[in-house]
């Protein structure tokens, strides 16, 4: 599978506004007393650039009450977090390559971060989430199921296919790591018997390009302040 | 040289045909038309299809784009269409009447990227959701075809049109949504367009209607988790929509990045998908020219005398003109839901 730098990148991207919405973030230690506010620091451009992808929750919570600004919220962020990459790119710190594979990864965040907030309009209802949706709403739905199979209505063998279209989607959860190990075997020798021969993961080609490893890098610096 | 405009998502009607004849259908080419000036029909083959495909994105920046018609599904070049998408990498939504979704045909569109279908679900009853679709059989069809999305991995959305008839079908309607896995549900309230205009008495919701399916659509939101939208503009003038903070509401985007512009299958552009006002031809003028301020503000700056005082007339913008249009022939006449509600003059 082809996998470009960009690519690579926007995952990178992706992943990190994803961890840092769900606050799994390198957090500063904390006392229990804390009377004081503490002194205005003043902010360096690295911790700018911080600031820049810690406002995802904003982005969110903006585009979720009015699209507009959330839109505007987007675009400004992004001109902010590029100016401010042209100066780590005067500095030294990044090349220009570097610095446009961070900024390719920010805005694929953002644009994430936005389209799963915006409200939904006419004719893109939705974001496609790939994932089951939770164990609790399946076993809703299958409760759901059974109380309008009873009326009668619906043909059966179509309630048959729903049914076990829930249940292929609770499968996923029912699985223990055991379980899942399994299944992963069972699916790479079906693979094999097919002809298909198992690398061994040393032989796997994981290469990231030197720029984009060194743009990751970059990215997590920003988080774990290293 | 022009720019390239971006813009969110491009509806392209990939045909005009259609194996149902829904009473509620919105279709520009559907129902009466202008004496001398029918709306263009026809559709181009594969290879000049794909082509005005290419033309659209290379000169617009366009990451979505919904599949419809008519009813996409009669196209035999639709996995084509498809393929051609996946190689731009653009995301697809496929709005379809679900009678053509057969478990082959599903499982041959989501391997080719269509991930979210929009399917219509009118009724939690057999007889009315096949009523207002005029074709028999269309509800076991669509719930097979929900399920056959489900089980393929794909997505649906379920679209509910209220109209005066099945208003009352809500709440159950969407019981059977979410239980057959319906990811989201579209509740659009009639809104008079092509055949449409032939059953406006008889379909157009009531004020109160909309209101106490608001209310049913609250509550199943937060009861099932499942997000509902009102695409079709709700005139906060007629119903304070703050009520209903699980539902998300639209209004016209026209002109906007928002805009889902509508490319109809001989490449002619319009503002969307239920105005009939064609920009002009895709294969004569650039994208960026048809979207132009100067060609759009007709459309855009329109506005009904009744909303000119209203401080929410820029976000609400007297609802859907393009309903105006086609129903009163003018861009700035009161739709026909906002001019059922004011006194009569």
């Amino acid at each position: 599978m082809e996998f470009s730098r960009r690519d690579f990148m926007k995952l990178v991207g992706v992943s990190v506004a994803s961890l840092a919405l769900t606050r799994c973030r390198v957090s500063l230690p904390v006392s229990c007393y804390a009377p004081l506010p503490p002194p205005t620091p003043v902010l360096s451009d690295r911790d700018r650039l911080r600031n820049c992808w810690l406002r995802f929750g904003e982005l969110a919570s903006t585009t979720g009450s009015a699209y507009e600004q959330g839109e505007a919220l987007r675009r400004q962020l992004s001109a902010e977090h590029r100016t401010l990459l042209d100066g780590f790119v005067q500095n030294w710190e990044l090349n220009e390559a570097e610095a446009n594979l961070v900024q390719e990864a920010y805005d694929a965040a953002l644009y994430h971060v936005w389209r799963s907030n915006a409200p939904i309009t006419c004719y893109e209802p939705v974001m496609v989430d790939y994932a089951p949706v939770s164990a609790q709403i399946l076993v809703q739905q299958a409760q759901v199921l059974d109380e309008l199979s009873g009326q009668g209505g619906i043909d059966p063998a179509t309630l048959e296919a729903a049914r076990a279209a829930i249940e292929h989607d609770l499968a996923f959860y029912a699985l223990s790591d055991d379980e899942v190990n399994q299944l992963y075997e069972r699916i790479l020798a079906e693979w094999q018997s097919q002809g298909g021969a198992t690398p061994a993961f040393e032989q796997i080609e994981l290469e990231v390009t030197p720029d984009a490893r060194h743009a990751t890098e970059f990215i997590l610096s920003l988080f774990t302040q290293r | 040289m022009t720019s390239r405009p971006r813009i969110a998502s491009l509806i392209f009607e990939v045909t005009q045909r259609c194996n149902h004849a829904c009473l509620h259908c919105y279709n520009v080419w559907q129902g009466p038309q202008p004496a001398g000036r029918p709306y263009p029909r026809g559709e181009f083959d594969t290879a000049r299809t794909l082509s005005l495909l290419a033309k659209a994105l290379d000169e617009c920046d366009c990451p979505h784009v919904t599949l419809t018609g008519g009813e996409p599904l009669l196209r035999p070049d639709l996995e084509r269409i498809l393929d051609f998408l996946q190689e731009r990498k653009v995301r697809v939504t496929l709005i379809s009447n679900g009678r053509l979704l057969d478990d082959r045909r599903v499982a041959a569109l989501v391997g080719r990227g269509a991930a979210l279908f929009e399917l219509p679900l009118l009724s939690h009853r057999r007889e009315m959701h096949d009523e207002l679709s005029a074709a028999p059989g269309a509800w076991d069809a669509v719930l097979k075809a929900m399920t056959a999305v489900r089980l393929a991995r794909g997505q649906v959305v379920a679209a509910f049109v209220l109209t005066r008839r099945n208003a009352a079908d809500l709440a159950e309607a969407l019981r059977l949504a979410f239980a057959f896995g319906a990811r989201g549900v579209m509740i659009n309230r009639f809104n008079p367009g092509g055949r449409g205009r032939d059953h406006l008495e008889e379909l157009l919701p009531s004020v109160a209607q909309v209101r106490e399916a608001l209310a049913t659509a609250e509550s199943a939101s937060a009861e099932y988790r499942l997000p509902i939208s009102c695409s079709i503009p709700i005139q906060p003038c007629l119903i304070d929509t703050a009520a209903y903070p699980h539902i998300g509401f639209g209004y016209c985007a026209a002109g906007s990045e928002r805009a889902y512009y509508a490319l109809d299958p001989l490449g002619n552009l319009r503002p969307c998908n239920h105005s009939d006002l064609i920009l002009g031809n895709l294969f004569a003028n650039s994208f960026a020219e048809l979207i132009s301020p100067e060609k759009l503000s007709a459309f855009t700056c329109a506005l009904p005398a009744h909303c000119s005082a209203c401080e929410r007339r820029l976000e609400c913008q007297g609802g859907c003109k393009a309903a105006a249009q086609v129903c009163s022939g003018s861009l700035s006449a009161e739709e026909p839901f906002l001019r059922q509600a004011l006194p009569a003059a």
